[in-house]
């Protein structure tokens, strides 16, 4: 079965992005950085496809400093997974990009999820997604992970990349 | 619009130069790219060097030249630099393609997140939240209304004298009806202790937990709490994986993993096991101690000195980096009652697959212990270090349970108050005792997973005989000046 | 004062022999320098056959050279922004004018950085050691040392341990980016783009920042 990993900083919303698209309940979701420390996984079917779908414990970068970051990365490059979500906080995109860089730099398959649009769009942010694409090479997805908002479009963008990709 | 090979961020010269030469030494097939392979041999990665190493046997001490004169070239660590590059193309990227008005005075959510980052207004908070979350909320309402439903209505009332009847007439044999129904049975003790007592404490601290960490408090409680946790060896960071560790030990030292240093990991269990109290173990402490306030007080008291100064001590002993504190302060969000309501569940789901075979598995090795009078003789050993700390010999019952849970342990001790046999004093010095006492199995076994073999057993060995000495010295200061409790 | 050439050679000589641990220095192409002379003249070095040798008194003096020299660098990067490869051609000029308290001005005015540029250590001068007093004058100072409400962009990081400057790499506390200091006790709480974190203050005096007013 195809594996998609999710991986990003702390306390970005990656379980709650997580148990929005296996619609369970298996990660634990705080308000506070590093709540995961297992790996969870959970199985989905996205359009004509079936998934095992992986959320990792939170990671700043691909050059890991703590023992968290070390296991999220192991996932990451563990050949079974076709792709990653790359999830990061809207508000802080200029930040949080490198990791996407990152990412690509390797070599790896990347959907960028711009999660928790609420919020930003609150602070007066705005983002223009099909620019961003056009930036990075990537598909990008606006989510409002908490209320499900854009997770339709999320797992559209991830079938039509798996079929490109396969 | 997609494309397969991704635009490539550029690095400064002298960078580039060396990546190239080390991509071109890199002959075998790896997993990611490698030029994000070199990158990362550049900022000295432990894990890819050796894998590097294993892999290019013969290019290995080339690829290691070129890297040390690229660390030559730059006065700052590789990282630094590169991480610079990389940033510049985010910022650029950011810059095109959003757009940021700032249309906001302070909300009224960061004026409360900016009160309660206060440190005078800070430490009033964190008593309010301590006060009516645990102590009133799952003591008062956990710890005492919920059980005594359950123990006493429920389980005294209905479930035993049932089961206990149904037993009698169904099964002949007097040593299986023992195991089921006897004085320390599955159904008896295992099941009543499981569900009348632990789950209720449990599921109260897991609700108020879960609620206090979706609002974002815990991050600002560490950043408050950073100074004095520096004094005993740990960072602020650690205040989440101690907090928890009143709801469950055990989940809490696997939790340990967030802290940045093995020395931080070390001391932080090593607290956990010694001078943490878990949920249930500290309800029922507080149904022994209820009516004592004194007690109560002299118990705190002794559990707070032995964890700053075992903490202090430790931060002394132990080698390693010291601690340095870093963390992000989440937005202050008001928790939804339904991802509060699953997460208690899906935690309490945890708890009980990791406990409930405890409890039966402790019935049943009692059961064997009975009847191969194992039990018996190691209750007789128990009772030499019970008697040294002044308590009857009775109580080495409520040690020994203490093996298998650190809560069936201090559950045991309620069963001895309600029939009377402990004063004021030896309450208090058996409560402390047991709250010091060695972890339970699942902590125990958890302390092995996490930190090794050797450390996990040091430590459970530490924990046991500094448990009893400081049960002893209690006692002694007690019965000198002439206490009584 | 000491002419330029003579500064060069002092400044050269306490890098050899301060920072590399060669003990004497080879005399060589210098014999004719008039330079030479004059340190010679002023007691600050003596010279052998061929070999320089610093004195005590030359110590100092090229204490101080070094000082002025990597605070240049200091201020043409940070404030000045000069681009990286002409740093050195104007340092090298500019550093001669930084003479008798505008050194220590300009030192205090960079927050008293510790490293130059290139991560060489810069000698501390007195407005280091004392009492940290601040002039109303302040561009760059390390995060330690702001209030709380003050706003800037992260000039530089700097700090003796790797691991350290790795923590703050990783949260994105890099160069160029934009930072507000919120609250500095009991830790230091700032924000960077929409996020805020906080620190302890080890970290902190490893983040210098360039002040907006």
């Amino acid at each position: 079965m195809k594996k998609i990993a999710i991986t990003g900083s702390p306390n970005v919303g990656k379980s709650v992005l997580f148990n929005g698209l296996t619609h369970t309940y298996n990660a634990v979701v705080s308000n506070y950085p590093g709540t995961t420390v297992e790996v969870t996984s959970g199985k989905v079917r996205i359009g004509s496809y079936e998934f095992e779908i992986v959320d990792t414990p939170g990671m700043y970068s691909l050059y890991p400093i703590t023992e968290e970051e070390k296991v999220a990365r192991s996932i990451l490059l563990d050949r079974s997974v076709c792709l990653i979500l790359h999830v990061i906080d809207a508000k802080n995109l200029e930040r949080m990009l490198g990791l996407t860089m990152q990412l690509q730099e390797a070599g790896l398959n990347v959907i960028l999820v711009l999660n928790i649009m609420d919020e930003a769009r609150k602070l007066g942010i705005s983002i223009d997604i099909d620019a961003l694409e056009k930036e990075l090479g990537i598909p990008v997805a606006a989510t409002v992970s908490t209320t499900g908002e854009g997770l339709d479009s999320l797992r559209g963008k991830i079938e039509d990349y798996v079929r490109k990709i396969s | 619009m997609l494309e397969k090979f991704p635009k490539k961020i550029g690095y400064e010269d002298p960078l580039e130069i060396r990546l190239s030469e080390l991509e071109a030494l890199l002959l075998s097939d790896y997993r990611i790219s490698k030029r994000a392979l070199s990158i990362l041999l550049l900022q000295e990665d432990r894990e890819m060097m050796e894998m590097v190493k294993g892999r290019e046997k013969e290019n290995s001490p080339r690829i290691f030249e070129i890297i040390a004169a690229a660390q030559q070239h730059y006065h700052q660590p590789l990282s630094y630099i590169i991480s610079q590059c990389r940033q510049r193309e985010a910022s650029r990227i950011a810059a095109k393609v959003m757009s940021f008005e700032p249309q906001r005075t302070a909300t009224f959510k960061e004026r409360l997140s900016k009160i309660m980052m206060n440190p005078v207004i800070g430490a009033p908070i964190l008593l309010a939240v301590l006060y009516y979350g645990l102590y009133k909320f799952v003591g008062g309402f956990g710890a005492g209304i919920l059980v005594d439903f359950l123990e006493n209505k429920v389980f005294d009332g209905y479930v035993n004298p049932f089961m206990i009847r149904l037993v009698d007439s169904v099964i002949p044999f007097k040593l299986l009806r023992e195991l089921l129904t006897g004085q320390y049975g599955i159904v008896t003790m295992g099941i009543r202790y499981a569900v009348g007592i632990i789950l209720p404490i449990v599921a109260t601290f897991f609700f108020a937990f879960a609620v206090v960490e979706d609002t974002g408090y815990l991050p600002r409680l560490a950043m408050l709490i950073d100074r004095l946790f520096k004094k005993i060896g740990l960072s602020g960071r650690a205040v989440i994986p101690l907090v928890l560790g009143f709801g469950c030990s055990t989940m809490a030292t696997m939790v340990t993993r967030t802290l940045p240093s093995k020395r931080e990991r070390i001391i932080a269990t090593l607290l956990l096991a010694l001078a943490v109290p878990c949920s249930a173990q500290m309800g029922v402490i507080l149904a022994l101690l209820g009516d004592k306030p004194m007690g109560l007080v002299v118990w705190l008291g002794i559990i707070m000195a032995v964890f700053l100064f075992v903490g202090f001590l430790a931060a002394k002993i132990m080698p390693g980096e010291l601690p340095s504190f870093y963390m992000e302060i989440p937005p202050l969000r008001f928790p939804q009652l339904s991802n509060v309501l699953r997460k208690t569940a899906s935690r309490l789901k945890w708890y009980f697959l990791e406990i409930f075979p405890l409890f039966i598995l402790a019935s049943i090795f009692i059961w064997i212990g009975q009847i191969t009078r194992l039990f018996y003789f190691s209750v007789r050993i128990l009772e030499y270090p019970a008697r040294w700390i002044g308590l009857p010999k009775e109580s080495a019952v409520a040690f020994l349970f203490g093996f298998f849970r650190r809560d069936y342990g201090a559950a045991g001790l309620y069963d001895l108050k309600k029939v009377g046999l402990l004063t004021g004093n030896q309450l208090v010095v058996a409560c402390i005792t047991l709250t010091l006492f060695l972890p339970c199995i699942a902590q125990l076994l958890m302390n092995i997973k996490e930190r090794g073999m050797r450390m996990g057993a040091a430590i459970s060995v530490f924990v046991l005989f500094f448990s009893f000495s400081i049960g002893y010295v209690v006692n002694i200061i007690l019965t000198l000046a002439n206490v009584h409790l | 004062m000491l002419s330029e050439g003579a500064e060069e050679i002092l400044e050269a000589l306490w890098v050899k022999i301060e920072e590399q641990g060669n003990k004497p220095i080879e005399l060589a192409a210098n014999r004719d320098n008039p330079a030479i002379e004059e340190l010679i003249r002023l007691g600050l070095i003596r010279v052998d056959r061929d070999h320089i040798y610093l004195l005590e008194k030359g110590r100092s003096q090229a204490l101080g050279c070094v000082r002025r020299h990597r605070l240049a660098e200091r201020l043409m990067v940070d404030i000045l922004d000069v681009k990286k490869k002409n740093i050195n051609e104007v340092s090298c000029k500019f550093e001669h004018l930084l003479h008798k308290g505008l050194e220590d001005n300009v030192c205090t005015l960079l927050g008293h950085p510790k490293v130059c540029p290139h991560g060489k250590p810069i000698p501390r001068g007195k407005c280091c050691l004392g009492k940290k007093y601040k002039i109303p004058l302040k561009f760059v100072a390390s995060l330690g040392e702001l209030d709380a409400g003050d706003k800037g962009v992260i000039a530089y990081l700097q700090s003796k341990d790797k691991n350290q400057m790795q923590k703050l790499i990783s949260i994105g506390a890099l160069p160029g980016i934009s930072i507000t200091l919120l609250q500095k006790f009991p830790s230091y709480v700032f924000q960077i783009g929409q996020s805020q974190f906080a620190i302890d203050r080890e970290l902190a005096e490893s983040i210098y920042v360039r002040l907006i007013k």
